[in-house]
């Protein structure tokens, strides 16, 4: 087998005789990222009607179906009214730590089965079993750490209380967000990931960050547009006006 | 396709496909939307145009530098916990995912679309050591199913019609099916899911590796690219090294444009960001990770003719433009990377004599390099590909011979006249109406598919030169 020297030799061996295409320098990267974070999300605090319009709008072309409400009080009732008209009854959920609110006592008032993740390690068999319970769960009530108004994309970071699952396997995913979580391009959401990555405070600490920008999709047999493939076939977005956190 | 139909010339496949009606009206209707689609996502982000020169020059900076890139990405995936390992041939990267998979106790393993491991032929591989693939992109798992190989990049099933897929999908599952897209995603959603609970080992390509964070990078619609990465208990990337990116900063000018090209959507509805195996805190994820970097020819060409080719982001937009892919679709050129850029990597990875016949299969028309999105020249390097083929004596030497007379004749204007005056005496017993449909003998393999236009009855310079003589 080539071992790491050996591959990086022949590379570089590579490299002295290779001559430049052209000169060329890569982009050019904030040099504070959470600080830039942060005057974003100052500027997008004085006109976050505009950008949440624009996500709502984007957000629908994708296929996913948006929501505002005034108060978190509100969001048991659409989440119940979905599962109703769906004749689901099993949902998983986000910790309520990580989602911003407890959310379970109002949703089992409403007839739901609600999981709850748990927000610390775990062990083997305790996972397995949670596995199999949001594999077969009808809904999955997730959070959302940034809203994308240019693409209307949600994104999720994976850690403690915040399963992966939750947002793939149950045939209906539904996030719940607020103004904090909005931002307006894909350059503003590098700004973010590099600040997460290196001086800002990451929303959480796991694996995996997921960009999801509406249900699954195929256009595999014959291009047409087929919906639910592997993922959830249903994305719903509530906007929580008054904010999650208080 | 097999290797074995390879025996077949380039000439017979592409004719193949030519009468192939199913064929081709599913390669007209996919190239055309594809290629609205695309137009209609540019259209709409003004941007776009100085994204691509943004993204064209980082894959140049990062192939300038890419050793240091690479050690980056290297420690990177370390210092989280996975391994790394390194493929200088599609042999050895197979060994070393068999080996993943044996020394793990795999049993079956569930793949996300990638082309690099359709280049190694890692199914195969797997298969023999008693280990399982499945494909589960939808396209992937139809013409896994079907014993086939993908014929377009980014659709690998689209030669196939519906009524086809619910007779491949009749036959495995020894029941009726309707031939209907909705009902043929539903049943192999349910097949599916039941294998992704099951498998032991997920293994994915990666559309890009961050150097600067240890991320690697999975684009995909369905949703199986979050499901191999995070249910099985083993996940293994394979990658071209041609796949690194610096920054978080630099993958999103790649991600603002890939889905644009590829299938007009803004973003593809899944980009996973990957970061080594599960944390500690986490429900879900593999406890091994590991990313084999895969050189297969890469390297040689870093600083080769070929090199502007690394720049690819496999997004298809090549193919769907291409008037040669249009006609033939995929399959006929035989190997792995269909389209005009599939002929450089093919001649990048199986040498230039792969493409003896392949580096004549396009127009030259530019479209690709219009549709890049960042902007490679690939007309330009299948001239230069074409002389290769010349200069190491891979052509036909009827051809080598032919083009040698033909250039000593364009060079030398006494010898060009003396030879359009005997043309227009030789060539009488073939013209007519100012074109030759047949030349005799050997000659014919040129007006085999198409017309040579006669030699005028005065040429240009003989005109001109009476021209001059008038006007005195």
């Amino acid at each position: 087998m080539t071992t790491k020297g050996e591959f990086l030799a022949s590379i570089r061996a590579q490299m002295r005789t290779a001559r430049d295409l052209f000169p060329a320098s890569v982009a050019k990267r904030p040099e504070h990222p959470a600080a830039e974070a942060d005057t974003i999300r100052r500027e997008l605090a004085e006109r976050w009607p505009a950008i949440l319009e624009r996500f709502r709008v984007e957000f629908e072309r994708v296929g996913g179906v948006f929501y505002r409400v005034t108060s978190l009080d509100e969001v048991p009732a659409v989440v119940g009214r979905l599962a109703r008209e769906r004749e689901a009854r099993g949902l998983v959920a986000w910790h309520a730590a990580a989602l911003g609110a407890d959310l379970a006592p109002a949703l089992e008032a409403r007839g739901l089965d609600v999981h709850e993740m748990p927000a610390g390690e775990t062990a083997a068999a305790e996972r397995e079993r949670l596995r199999a319970i949001t594999a077969g769960a009808d809904v999955g009530l997730t959070g959302v750490d940034l809203a994308v108004a240019e693409t209307g994309t949600l994104i999720l970071v994976s850690g403690a209380g915040r399963p992966r699952s939750t947002s793939l396997l149950p045939p209906c995913h539904i996030a719940v967000f607020d103004r904090t979580a909005l931002v307006e391009s894909l350059g503003q959401v590098g700004v973010f990931l590099e600040a997460w990555h290196r001086d800002g405070a990451p929303p959480a600490t796991g694996a995996v960050i997921t960009f999801i920008t509406g249900p699954s999709r195929t256009a595999d047999i014959e291009l047409t547009l087929t919906r639910g493939v592997h993922g959830p076939k249903e994305v719903h977005a509530i906007f929580v006006e008054q904010g999650i956190r208080g | 396709m097999s290797d074995g139909e390879l025996a077949i010339p380039f000439r017979q496949r592409a004719g193949s496909a030519l009468k192939d009606a199913f064929l081709q009206e599913a390669l007209t209707i996919a190239t055309t939307k594809f290629i609205d689609l695309r137009r209609e996502a540019f259209e709409d982000f003004p941007e776009g145009e100085a994204l691509r020169d943004r993204a064209r020059a980082i894959k140049e900076a990062t192939r300038q530098r890419l050793d240091h890139y690479l050690e980056a990405l290297i420690a990177n995936i370390e210092r989280l916990g996975g391994h790394v390992h390194y493929a200088k041939t599609s042999e050895e990267a197979r060994a070393i995912v068999v080996d993943i998979a044996r020394r793990t106790g795999a049993r079956m393993a569930v793949k996300s679309k990638s082309m690099a491991t359709e280049e190694i032929h890692l199914n195969e591989a797997l298969e023999h050591a008693g280990i399982t693939p499945v494909e589960t992109d939808l396209g992937e798992y139809i013409i896994q199913l079907a014993h086939e190989r993908p014929s377009h990049i980014i659709a690998p099933a689209i030669h196939k019609t519906k009524g086809q897929v619910a007779d491949l999908f009749g036959r495995e599952f020894k029941r009726r099916v309707e031939a209907d897209p909705e009902v043929l995603t539903k049943i192999a959603r349910d097949e599916l899911r039941e294998k992704f609970l099951q498998a032991d080992l997920g293994i994915t390509g990666a559309n890009f590796a961050v150097a600067d964070t240890g991320t690697v990078v999975l684009v995909t619609n369905e949703g199986n690219g979050r499901m191999v990465t995070s249910l099985p208990r083993v996940h293994v990337a394979v990658m071209g090294v041609e796949k690194v990116v610096p920054s978080l900063t630099d993958l999103m000018v790649f991600l603002a444009i890939l889905a644009k090209s590829a299938t007009g959507q803004k973003l593809s509805v899944y980009t996973t960001l990957v970061r080594g195996p599960r944390r500690a805190e986490e429900l879900e994820g593999p406890d091994e990770f590991h990313l084999v970097l895969l050189d297969n020819g890469r390297i040689a060409q870093l600083g080769g003719p070929l090199r502007e080719a690394l720049s690819c982001l496999r997004c298809g937009a090549c193919l769907n433009v291409c008037p040669v892919y249009q006609q033939i679709g995929g399959h006929a050129y035989g190997y792995t990377y269909p389209g005009p850029i599939g002929i450089l990597l093919t001649a990048m990875l199986e040498g230039p004599r792969s493409v003896r016949d392949l580096a004549h299969a396009s127009s030259l028309c530019g479209a690709c390099a219009d549709a890049c999105p960042v902007r490679i020249d690939i007309p330009r390097m299948l001239i230069a590909l074409r002389r290769e083929v010349d200069e190491k004596k891979i052509a036909p030497w009827v051809e080598r011979v032919a083009f040698t007379l033909l250039a000593r004749l364009l060079t030398r204007p006494a010898l060009y006249r003396l030879a359009a005056r005997s043309g227009r005496v030789l060539q009488r017993p073939f013209a007519s109406e100012g074109t030759i449909s047949r030349l005799p003998v050997f000659l014919n393999d040129w007006t085999r598919t198409r017309d040579l236009p006669a030699v005028a009855a005065r040429t240009f310079q003989e005109r001109w030169a009476a021209e001059q003589g008038r006007t005195q």
